[in-house]
């Protein structure tokens, strides 16, 4: 059998922002494969993690700069394509559910509206279709009355449900890739359960692949395949999710030791100590 | 031990749905005591209720040895400050940490704004240079030690915590929650912690009350939770939820 391509390969991706008094390095030299798997990014905030996601997808707001020497959708190379072709890939073939429904939705537009939009801009589906599959959408991540909800405002909706909306609108382009920006960090327990259920499946059944951003290590551990540490724009260590906890590098055991602990209660937690040394590529 | 609050019989509606039923506990003076459950179990709500943010409620509320009606004095603002889970959102974008923090010591005329605000200031950990700077201009954890420093500068015996670190990276929680507890010693502070992860509460509180749908389940010291001495089998989910989610980190 011959060695599949991966679906996404990306080789030293910078992404820079050149501002008045210096030029801020949000991402710095980041490489990683993905093929049909979950994989994670974790990190603090402000470590790169979303510009990461935003850099793949071509979204990198102004004045913002992204090189890569390679940046591969199924061996297709996709530094070189013009805005037209990259508009062609996103939405279609990557999509990215952003952090948080309130802020990411339209607010003058019903959710149903929004998700069948996003399936017109990539067919030629006539308005009927496009609400047909909008409430085949909704279905399908297990939104009790799809009728009624499609045609509810994003005000109207709770949390939970507006990330499902998200979900049910970057899948109707059926992608091979799901990029997930914190999709359940602004989610009950329970909810984030079914949100996750959804995802694995997605995973399991179509062959997507997840590159899924979050700062929750022990979610991460749970549910993902891989996960990629990341600190200052930079790979700290790539790790199997399992052996998680095993991870050697300090801003690793950093990230762990200051999760407080049910069953050990300690007096005080660990407080990270960051080395300036890891930005500067220490470890990597 | 004195008791700092004590509530009995509160409920709470919003038109037609019943948001807390009948809860009532007691919070002894210095004591921390933490509630958990789910989003909308109404936990925040009975934050609100304390605080006076929700006039809308029937029941008895003490604090200190005061009945409180609806409408709270300035006096009780002295006493009982809160901090809210959000502080991208609960500081003013247009105003400097100095005008945030000098707003409360006019408002309960207190004078000497200039010595205050640099104590409140070094109390939660930051130095004088974050003094006038903009909300935007600070990261999510010191955003949140401003927001403490708010609630400290009038010198409260109780405070009331309302997920004051989900919004905070792992490692932001933990410099928060070691400042939350070097606060309660230095200060004999009553505290009052609502939150959804029970490691968080867990590691602030002594007892902790579970919420389910409006209602109390469930009061339990951590001592029981830690040992499995409970009796509802939703607070064990909640407990091996917890249970699970570290252990996926720590089991390997």
């Amino acid at each position: 059998m011959r060695v599949e391509t991966p679906l996404l390969a990306v080789e030293n991706l910078r992404v820079r922002f050149h501002t008045p008094t210096r030029i801020v390095e949000a991402v710095r030299g980041l490489s990683f494969t993905l093929g049909r798997e979950k994989l994670a990014i974790v990190g603090e905030s402000g470590s790169g993690k979303s510009m990461t996601g935003r850099a793949i997808l071509d979204l990198v707001p102004w004045p913002g700069e992204v090189s890569a020497d390679r940046m591969e959708f199924r061996g297709q190379e996709m530094m070189g394509l013009d805005r037209h072709g990259r508009r062609a890939i996103r939405g279609k073939r990557i999509s990215m559910v952003m952090q948080d429904p309130k802020f990411s939705l339209n607010p003058v537009m019903t959710v149903g509206q929004q998700i069948g939009e996003a399936y017109r801009v990539h067919t030629k589906a006539s308005r009927s279709e496009a609400r047909e599959r909008a409430l085949a959408m909704l279905e399908a991540v297990q939104i009790r009355e799809p009728a009624r909800v499609h045609d509810l405002y994003p005000h109207e909706v709770s949390g939970g449900m507006g990330q499902r909306v998200m979900i049910a609108m970057m899948l109707i382009g059926e992608p091979d890739i799901l990029i997930a920006d914190e999709p359940t960090s602004a989610l009950d327990v329970t909810v984030q359960a079914q949100v996750l259920d959804i995802l694995e499946r997605l995973v399991t059944d179509r062959g997507m692949g997840l590159i899924f951003i979050s700062h929750d290590l022990p979610l991460v551990a749970s549910f993902c395949d891989r996960v990629v540490v990341m600190y200052a724009g930079r790979v700290m260590e790539t790790l199997d999710a399992r052996a998680l906890s095993k991870g050697k590098h300090p801003y690793t055991r950093g990230l762990l030791g200051c999760l407080p602990d049910l069953d050990h209660p300690k007096d005080r937690l660990a407080t990270l100590k960051r080395d300036p040394a890891w930005a500067n590529g220490a470890g990597t | 031990m004195n008791d700092a609050i004590t509530v009995s019989g509160l409920d709470v509606r919003f038109g037609a749905s019943h948001v807390v039923k009948d809860v009532r506990f007691t919070v002894g003076e210095g004591e921390s005591y933490g509630i958990v459950g789910e989003s909308g179990s109404g936990k925040s709500t009975i934050l609100r209720a304390l605080s006076g943010l929700n006039r809308e409620w029937s029941g008895s509320i003490t604090i200190a040895g005061e009945p409180q009606k609806a409408k709270r004095p300035p006096a009780f603002y002295r006493q009982v400050q809160m901090v809210f889970q959000d502080p991208y959102g609960s500081l003013h974008p247009r105003m400097t940490v100095d005008a945030t923090l000098a707003e409360p010591v006019a408002i309960h005329g207190l004078g000497d704004a200039d010595n205050r605000i640099n104590r409140a200031l070094a109390d939660v950990g930051l130095d004088g240079g974050f003094r006038f700077r903009y909300p935007h201009q600070l990261s999510g954890g010191q955003r949140q030690r401003v927001a403490i420093a708010r609630a400290l500068i009038l010198e409260p015996s109780i405070l009331l915590l309302d997920e004051p670190t989900s919004a905070l990276d792992v490692s932001i929680q933990a410099e928060v929650l070691n400042l939350l507890s070097d606060l309660k010693g230095a200060r004999g502070l009553t505290l009052v912690l609502v939150s959804h992860n029970l490691a968080v509460v867990g590691h602030l509180c002594g007892r902790v009350a579970v919420m389910k749908e409006g209602q109390i389940v469930e009061e339990a010291t951590l001592d029981a939770i830690r040992s499995g001495d409970i009796h509802e089998a939703y607070t064990r989910d909640l407990v091996a939820a917890s249970r699970r989610a570290h252990g996926a980190i720590t089991a390997c």
